[in-house]
């Protein structure tokens, strides 16, 4: 598989995973080929999206928002309305159909907010299969609800308490699952990260938001917006929004990363402000390490941004400067959660708050007359506990 | 000829015994100690393990180990320094690195090459840089023009037109991996194993050695009898966890396990 190869996002992507893995890999990409062309199987994920999962989700006009930034007009991409309450079940839902053509009895997940492991429990219960999701012990415990959730959805969560016990390692820990269990089990990969096809598959399920929100503003304002912006941590809602805009060269894209604490190792996850490049969970991409090739553990306030690789799509893109890579604090974050639920009274995920920090730095950078979309992957109940807590430290 | 190679050719033994441990765990002084005394009593070749944070390929008993080593602060000097020490003690038996691409593309290649060269390393095994990829076209290319060897994985799973394409850049010997999923002990074995090392060695014209699961004598003794060695990895890691804060005590247990692998596979 040499770079010029699919796999290869430029220099970044490709399969480096292990051999065990391989035909695993080769055979879903041969079967994924097969149903990408094929008409029953677009025709079966089509009535997932939309009679269970809810798609379209709406393309919000957030007038009070707008009104209090002052700038430019802010659109909502609604993922918050979609069935479990995020973007993470477009995939979940077309990979499980995937594992179901190729007669897997067993699905696997890794995750981190628990939102990809709700999803996948969910199309698990839905489909009648048995299903395994390994989330980090920590993850477990700051995003309880979703792992409760998952239980009672009949799937089975296996904390993992290697390393930093958070969203890396849970990684780690599917991917050899898959290795032992291969070949009754498939691996949803829940991001677009991993190795070839999964990052190219990933992103293929999730463009579902930016083509609707494309042909959906177009319709109403006939023109495209100015910008758009998502949250990035392994980047798979960001892609999604992002893939049906890329060629449209007079759209701004951002991606807001998390900053975390702040610039030193260990304190963020901010993979393409400081992240060189290097090789884990299968791809090559940017990926906070040290200078001897250690991986360096990340942090963010949200555990679905609490990653310290990035899909290599998207390191491709920051490489060729397509799209403006910002990073946001945990502080930053936590004030746009508070605001957009009191403004426009809608509680975003805490992934989805660092979005919202940079639309409104873009949005006043636009000014008045331009339109903005920001893609809303998720409803925040999952962090209504946990924001409490942090507010009561700041309050201390 | 590779010197892997030759010593295979060299009828020295029947079938080679190939131990595993990393490096660092507890300490760098300790895996000195540790390399020597496997040497001392019966490795034919020895595979040093250079710890990365995220060995996806190994079980839990060598992932600890890792953890274990990485709460030393890790550095290249340190690991060539040690790598050096083990190689001084008996430079015959041929040195081997098993780790992640990461570290070494980090380190650049050519640099971590010759500075492994220059501490008795003459091959290396990376488990998740398969043989498909430009990095290990390019890999290859240096370790050849250095006399290294590139020791492929191939798994159950592997089909045949990848077995045959391989053959084209690995080298020294292949590591046949026994089992489905990550490094561990193990009870039983796939039970086509044997069909598959003869497959193996009429396709690829290298030695075939087995690694994944062994532990015990008996084992090591059965699949020793069609393979032409036997890697043994998180077994060995577990006698040193089991006494890795007593030096001594570590060094006698290590001493006693080795001897008794080497004369089950005699
Ligand atoms: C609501 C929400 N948004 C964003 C993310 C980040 O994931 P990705 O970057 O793959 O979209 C998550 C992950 O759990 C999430 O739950």
């Amino acid at each position: 598989m040499g770079k010029n190869l699919p796999g290869y996002f430029g220099e970044f992507g490709g399969r480096y995973s292990p051999e065990i893995l391989t035909e695993a890999l080769e055979e879903l990409e041969s079967t994924y080929q097969k149903l990408k062309k094929s008409k029953k199987f677009k025709k079966e994920l089509e009535y997932y999206l939309r009679n269970y999962v809810g798609r379209p989700s709406p393309l919000t006009y957030a007038e009070r928002l707008t009104k209090q930034w002052g700038g430019a007009r802010i659109w909502l991409k609604r993922e918050d309305l979609n069935h479990t309450g995020a973007h993470k079940i477009n995939n979940a839902i077309g990979q499980a159909l995937i594992a179901k053509f190729m007669g897997k009895k067993r699905i696997i997940a890794e995750t981190g907010a628990g939102q990809h492991g709700l999803a996948t429990a969910t199309v698990g219960a839905m489909f009648g299969m048995e299903t395994v999701v390994y989330m980090g012990a920590v993850d477990v415990e700051r995003q309880n609800l979703n792992a409760k959730k998952i239980e009672m959805l009949g799937a089975k969560i296996l904390p993992v308490t290697a390393g930093e016990a958070t969203l890396k390692e849970a990684t780690s820990e599917a991917m050899r699952d898959w290795a032992l269990n291969v070949s009754t089990t498939h691996y949803i990969v829940g991001s677009a990260i991993g190795p070839h096809p999964f990052p190219t598959i990933v992103r293929d399920f999730q463009a579902v938001i930016g083509t609707e929100a494309r042909s959906q503003f177009k319709k109403q304002n006939k023109k495209l917006p100015s910008a758009i912006v998502a949250c990035v941590g392994g980047g798979s809602n960001s892609i999604g929004m992002f893939h049906a805009f890329l060629k449209d060269k007079q759209v701004a894209i951002y991606g807001a990363e998390a900053g975390g604490l702040g610039p030193k190792p260990g304190e963020h996850s901010a993979t393409l402000t400081y992240g060189k490049t290097g090789f884990l969970h299968g791809t090559k991409t940017l990926i906070i390490q040290d200078e001897s090739g250690q991986i360096v553990p990340a942090h963010s306030v949200s555990a679905g941004l609490d990653y310290p690789g990035v899909g290599p799509e998207h390191a491709h893109l920051s490489k060729i400067g397509r799209v403006d890579y910002r990073m946001v604090t945990d502080e930053q974050a936590l004030d746009s959660f508070l605001e957009v639920t009191r403004v426009e009274g809608i509680i975003p995920a805490l992934e989805t708050a660092h979005a919202f920090h940079v639309a409104r730095e873009v949005a006043k950078d636009l000014g008045k007359k331009k339109d903005l979309i920001i893609c809303l992957s998720g409803r925040g109940d999952k962090d209504v506990t946990e924001v409490l807590r942090l507010l009561g430290e700041k309050n201390k | 000829m590779s010197k892997i190679k030759s010593l295979f050719e060299s009828g020295k033994f029947k079938s080679a015994f190939i131990p595993y441990f990393t490096l660092g765990d507890p300490n760098y002084n300790d895996s000195i100690e540790f390399g020597k005394t496997i040497l001392d009593n019966g490795a034919d070749i020895l595979e040093l393990g250079i710890p990365f944070s995220d060995p996806v390929a190994d079980g839990p008993v060598i992932q600890r180990a890792v953890a274990r080593s990485l709460k030393n602060r890790f550095s290249f000097d340190e690991i060539f320094r040690v790598t050096k020490a083990i190689h001084d003690h008996k430079p015959e038996t041929p040195l081997v690195y098993l780790t992640y691409f990461n570290p070494i593309y980090h380190c650049g290649i050519s640099k971590f090459l010759d500075r492994a060269k220059e501490s008795g390393i003459i091959g290396l095994v990376i488990p998740d840089l398969p043989f498909d990829t430009d990095e290990s076209e390019t890999l290859f290319r240096e370790l050849k023009a250095r006399d290294m060897d590139l020791i492929h994985l191939v798994t159950p799973a592997s089909e045949k037109k990848r077995i045959q394409a391989l053959s084209k850049t690995s080298s020294g010997f292949i590591y046949y991996v026994t089992s489905f999923g990550v490094t561990g002990e193990r009870r039983e074995f796939s039970v086509d194993l044997q069909e598959r090392i003869r497959f193996l060695k009429e396709t690829i014209r290298l030695p075939i050695c087995a690694g994944f699961g062994i532990s015990t004598p008996d084992q090591a003794n059965q699949i020793s009898q069609y393979a032409d060695g036997i890697i043994i990895g998180s077994a060995i890691q577990r006698v040193i966890e089991e006494n890795g804060t007593d030096r001594s005590k570590a060094v006698s247990a290590l001493a006693d396990y080795i001897s008794k692998i080497r004369a089950a596979i005699s």
